[in-house]
């Protein structure tokens, strides 16, 4: 590649040609080098990509954004990001932006599901959305339309379409793509904690002397705190030590002084290992003062299924699962209890070649001794941990064994801090749960949770996972901060703060993202807008959702930047501004909220979620959403009509719109829109304002804004729900003078570690009369019957109780029992291998934003599939050869790559999911955790070959 | 050549498929108004294939430059103080482990010129993190400084402290570069890249007292947090009495 080839002179004409085929050149030259003298405006934001949550700097000219650097005031990066970082100055202006809407249509003009696609004006897509999702509700109720969310949702764009759907709709359908990647950390927060989102602070790192990431490839995946956890390796290289356990070798293993290669789904055996080691051969090392004060034992059952779909469901009575695929299903009922798994479950009373009926799912757990505890430990001895547990064939038995005992050994130093960290791995687990609470319980039994440079720390995926997915809820069973769509004290909160009648709000709740799809393939759902993700590409078994969007008798409305996989299966897409394009925040794994402003106005007649959302409100009245029963449950129940009596004491009419009640009230009026006013002067403000585009609104006039400040008013009103109990979060204005603030803030004052009443002030006013040193104050799950392993004992007083029956734990946290158990599908002599799905450094998700940046492109193209090469050799495969990856459900062709940055052991092969020419989700099970309903990406079985 | 105008040509045409009417937003076709519905749901994003099967798909081979280090031609900055994309083979240099970093036996500034490598820059070698501890009073601080907040509104309490060394945080090279494969990208990127220095784009700028201009995003007493922002009283959503 000569110097002249890469050196494309740019003109406007030539400018198509030269990125098109231009090799690893930006084709800017000499030429734009002289030209530009200044002129540029910097301003703070957070990065659009994952949980880490960096600051960015930002600057814009004439418009556009021309650089970004890491902000060095940011305490998250300090002045460093990742690849992807940086290129968030590139993001948004990929050709292909979508800049009208587009509606499949006939020659006529009118919808037709079968048809092309054509541009329509803003107020024909809305009308068409209110036709479409005005019949579903009619026809199905609450449950007929349904949202895809997004853990990337502003936390403005998350309350707004949360507002809509839950206040306007009554329906409980909307769920994040967050689901797939931490309701395994949350589920096991509420179990164990009472209350979501972890305990510590990314400073735990520059405190810490032990870092071990459990199924993180924390390198490529969170780059910045990798970056962190190097210096402060690098810093002390003899008493800092990395211990990295992963199915895989990665980039994590590369700087890591122990690395440990498991056998898929066996990190519970190893988390178990670990905690027996501390119960039966170092019991000196429990701190039983923090344990007694602090601490209970529970159990819950072990037949709790797979998450997969039950026997009986439609779309299986319907033929629509082939017999191949039916062979995992069928596992949703009933298993055999196998040699693998028979000691781990013998305390439960199992043993190898049961049945196991699978009729106990749900969340239920109940309290037992520590000697119950202690007996469901016993199982795991070194060497059955080591014998279920170790992943390369070709390391020896001792030498995993030694290095089980030295991850034990270096928990269990006196004097020694751990951190132990965790995403996907953990998360995408059909035990994700259970596995989640098995890490406090070692940290918890040591006292070395919730204090610096101490703790289980579980990281998010995404930039907003925590900061909507979680703490506005965009979930289906939650209402902001924490609270409880099944809790009717909750809901009635809410509906005050909402100004919306008493019973509004829907308290039927299930439709997890998994079974939106699900709904979708039976003919339940039958509106589904998609906001800020990718679910036709990002979930496993993609076949049968691609064919129900298609097939069925549905409407799909996807909202995004560019035309990604899910846009093109939709019926209408919705040119959708992006990040930079809209003011407002986000919130990272380390309880950071940090916000932005606008920095561009958005490409073509792009509009962001948030007004997407206003506008769409404005179609609804109350006659048409409160007032009629509705059919819920799945068509078995009846949700009463809100009484015209009620409306009217509310202070509306049957012809309110959803807009005027819960978008443009009075209070929202009330955030007046002050240009003079620093945080907006010099910054666009597209909702709030208009903009100099004049794109034609919703209703075919030109948009001139609403005329008072959208965005504050929806964060403030959120945010109002936060304060006061726990989850407090700053002021607006606040966060746009700081580089974002750790919650709760209080007094102006962030919170470094939750539940150490050294720092945090809700456990100092908790421990005030105890002088204990700490309490776990959430109050979720807090109030627990009492019994042993085997299930719940009406008569047993625990010592810790002081009658039978339900006990109250108050401030107290939860270590749970939970075992080893196998997967719905291992390799077998069909499908004789592994594999495992995930992410690479230089894409973000679904690849829609970054395979649109050359340098990212160039930098990673194509999905790989990573093996070992005995494997490519015993499968007759070639290192850059294309093989078939196959499985019951699918399959797809990957190239082969046997000496890349992933290094399986023989058996297991990684195949990331970012490329939409390798469709890995249409070979992936989409068997879940069935607690957290998060799908398992990380294991099923395939078999490889030439392709 | 011929093979450009060729590819120019179709993406040209993709691109008006693609993007239908793209600048006349204001010329939107109204509800009456009919618009043969062109677009194919191939024709649309990265994947042109078929979507329901998979026989003729393939991922877009990776074709990185072959050429040895020292020998191969710089590739320009994507904008100024862009991090420098890697032009040369990088075969037998990764992984990056402790006591073995290739990238820095050329590209440490003392070796780099008679490598012909670019050395890291300045930014490279300046820590911004404070030293974090935990005070006698069980507080957090940063610089031997008890802190309320990690963040704060002023720049004061930052730390940059530039040392001759690389920084352990930047030890991770291919964590910002990578090498580039010499593959058509699949969609033009309109983002224009414009300089404020003559060597914008292929030299690190970010040093001296650059490293920390521009940071006071919100100028002067203006952007300090004040206890009338903390007390919040204007807003009538503020708190749950409400």
């Amino acid at each position: 590649m000569s110097l002249s080839r890469r050196e494309f002179l740019k003109s406007s004409a030539a400018a198509s040609a030269a990125a098109a085929i231009g090799m690893s050149v930006p084709a800017e030259l000499e030429a734009a080098a002289n030209k530009a003298e200044g002129g540029w405006r910097w301003d703070k934001a957070a990065c659009r990509f994952c949980g880490t949550g960096c600051g960015i700097m930002m600057a814009t000219k004439n418009g556009k954004i021309v650089a970004v650097k890491g902000d060095p005031a940011a305490p998250v990066n300090r002045g460093l990001n990742c690849i992807k970082g940086y290129f968030n100055a590139k993001i948004m202006y990929g050709a292909d932006r979508l800049t009208q809407p587009l509606l499949r249509m006939d020659a006529n003009g009118k919808f037709d599901k079968k048809g092309k696609f054509a541009p329509v004006s803003w107020k024909v897509a809305f009308d068409v959305m209110e036709e479409k999702a005005k019949a579903a509700f009619n026809e199905k109720g609450p449950e007929g339309v349904a949202v895809f969310a997004s853990g990337q949702y502003t936390v403005m764009e998350g309350y707004a379409a949360q507002k809509m759907m839950k206040g306007g709709f009554r329906s409980n359908a909307i769920d994040p793509n967050a689901r797939h990647c931490m309701a395994s950390a949350v589920v096991g927060f509420y179990q164990t904690f009472g209350i979501d989102e972890p305990s510590g602070c990314y400073d735990d790192i520059e405190l810490t002397d032990t870092i071990v990431s459990w199924g993180s490839n924390m390198a490529e995946m969170h780059p910045i705190l990798w970056s962190r956890v190097t210096d402060r390796k690098l810093s002390d290289p003899e008493r800092v030590k990395v211990i990295n356990i992963s199915t895989y070798t990665h980039r994590t293993s590369d700087l890591a002084d122990s690395e440990i290669i498991f056998s898929p789904s066996t990190d519970l055996a190893m988390w178990n290992y670990i905690a027996r080691e501390i119960v039966f051969n170092h019991p000196e090392s429990i701190d039983w003062d923090f344990v007694n004060k602090h601490m209970v034992f529970a159990a819950a059952h072990p037949n709790i299924g797979y998450g997969m779909r039950k026997a009986g469901e439609k779309s299986i009575r319907e033929g629509k699962y082939t017999d191949a695929e039916m062979e995992i299903i069928k596992k949703e009922m009933k298993t055999i209890v196998s040699e693998k798994e028979a000691p781990a479950l013998a305390p439960y009373g199992y043993k190898a070649g049961d049945e196991m009926i699978h009729n106990k799912p749900g969340l239920k757990h109940w309290l037992i001794e520590f000697e119950e505890y202690k007996k469901s430990l016993a199982p795991y001895t070194l060497e059955y941990t080591a014998k279920i547990s170790k992943g390369d064939p070709d390391e020896s038995i001792e030498s995993f064994q030694a290095k089980l005992q030295n991850l034990a050994n270096l928990y269990i130093e006196k004097g020694r801090k751990v951190v132990s960290f965790w995403t996907m791995g953990m998360n995408q687990h059909t035990r994700g749960t259970w596995v989640n609470t098995l890490a406090y319980n070692v940290h918890f039994l040591l006292n070395k949770q919730a204090k610096p440079g101490d703790g289980a720390f579980s990281l998010t995926g995404q930039p907003s996972a925590c900061g909507t997915a979680r703490e506005v809820g965009t979930f289906t069973h939650r209402l902001p901060a924490d609270m409880m769509v099944k809790n009717p004290k909750h809901r009635a909160i809410v509906e005050k703060k909402w100004q919306v009648p008493a019973g509004t709000i829907n308290g039927q709740m299930g439709q997890h993202i998994m079974r939106i799809h699900r709904d979708l393939e039976d003919g339940h759902v039958k509106f589904a807008w998609i906001n800020v993700c990718n679910p036709y590409q990002n979930t496993a078994s993609a076949s049968h959702w691609l064919k129900a969007a298609r097939e069925m008798d549905n409407f799909i409305v996807c909202s995004d930047g560019y035309p990604g996989i899910s846009a093109k299966v939709s019926d209408l897409i919705l040119p959708t501004a992006m990040i930079y394009e809209k003011w407002g925040a986000y919130g990272n794994a380390e309880r950071r909220t940090q916000h932005w402003r606008q920095q561009v106005l958005p490409v073509g007649d792009s509009m962001s979620d948030t007004w997407q959302w206003i506008e769409f409100s404005k179609r609804f009245t109350i006659k048409d959403l409160w007032m009629k029963d509705v059919k819920v449950k799945w068509g078995k129940k009846d949700m009463k009509a809100i009484s015209a009596a009620a409306v009217k004491a509310a202070g509306y009419t049957p012809e309110t719109t959803m807009f005027e009640v819960l978008f443009a009230n009075d209070r929202a009026k009330s955030y007046k829109k002050d240009m003079n006013d620093p945080i907006n002067t010099g910054y666009d403000d597209t909702e709030s304002n208009g903009d100099s585009r004049g794109v034609m609104g919703s209703d075919g006039k030109e948009w001139a804004g609403y005329g008072f400040h959208i965005h504050k008013y929806l964060f403030e009103e959120y945010a109002a729900f936060t304060r006061g109990h726990g989850h407090d979060l700053a002021p607006f204005d606040v966060y746009h003078k700081v580089r974002g603030l750790k919650w709760p803030v209080v007094d102006g004052k962030e919170t470094q570690w939750r539940f150490n009443a050294k720092y945090d002030p809700y456990a100092a006013k908790a421990t005030k009369e105890t002088g204990n040193s700490h309490a776990f104050y959430g109050g979720f799950l807090k109030v627990r019957p009492q019994g042993n392993l085997n299930g719940i004992k009406k008569d047993l007083k625990l010592s810790y109780a002081d009658k039978p029956g339900k006990h109250y734990l108050k401030n107290k946290a939860k270590i749970f029992a939970r075992p080893y158990m196998d997967p719905p599908e291992m390799p077998d002599a069909e499908y004789p291998t592994w594999l495992s799905t995930g992410r690479v450094l230089e894409h973000w998700h679904s690849g829609t934003m970054t395979m649109r940046v050359p340098e990212l492109y160039r930098a990673v193209p194509e999905a790989l599939c990573y093996m070992h090469p005995k494997d490519a050799e015993k499968f007759d495969v070639k290192q850059g050869g294309l093989c078939w990856v196959e499985s019951r459900r699918g399959k797809v062709k990957a190239r082969v790559e046997t000496r890349g940055r992933n290094r399986p052991s023989r058996g297991l092969v990684f195949v990331p999911w970012f490329d939409e020419k390798v469709f890995i989700n249409k070979v992936c099970l989409d068997a879940t955790c069935p607690l957290s309903k998060q799908t398992d990406f990380k294991k099923c079985a395939v078999k490889i070959y030439k392709a | 050549m011929k093979t450009m105008s060729k590819i120019t040509i179709g993406l040209v045409a993709a691109t008006l498929l693609i993007v239908g009417c793209g600048d006349s937003g204001k010329a939107a076709p109204t509800a009456n108004a009919k618009v043969a519905p062109t677009i194919t749901e191939a024709s649309l994003g990265l994947r042109k294939t078929d979507l329901y099967s998979e026989d003729t798909t393939v991922g877009d081979m990776t074709m990185y430059n072959k050429s040895a280090a020292g020998s191969s031609m710089k590739i320009k900055r994507a904008f100024q103080d862009a991090p420098p994309m890697i032009p040369h083979d990088v075969e037998g240099m990764l992984p990056i482990k402790i006591g073995n970093n290739a990238c820095i036996s050329c590209h440490a500034p003392e070796v780099a010129p008679s490598m012909n490598a670019l050395p890291y820059p300045e930014s490279h070698m300046t820590n911004f993190r404070a030293v974090t501890s935990i005070g006698q009073d069980g507080r957090i601080t940063k610089n031997g400084v008890s802190v309320d907040n990690t963040s704060t509104s002023t720049r004061d309490q930052m730390s940059v402290k530039k040392t001759s060394h690389l920084q352990g945080a930047r030890f991770n090279c291919n964590q910002c570069h990578a090498p580039q494969s010499e593959s058509k990208i699949l969609v033009e990127n309109n983002f224009e890249a414009t300089y404020t220095r003559e060597s914008g784009a292929t030299k690190s700028g970010w040093n001296g007292t650059a490293l920390t201009d521009q940071l006071d995003t919100i100028k002067g007493e203006a952007g300090k947090v004040t206890a009338a922002d903390i007390a919040n009283a204007n807003s009538a959503a503020g708190s749950l009495a409400h």
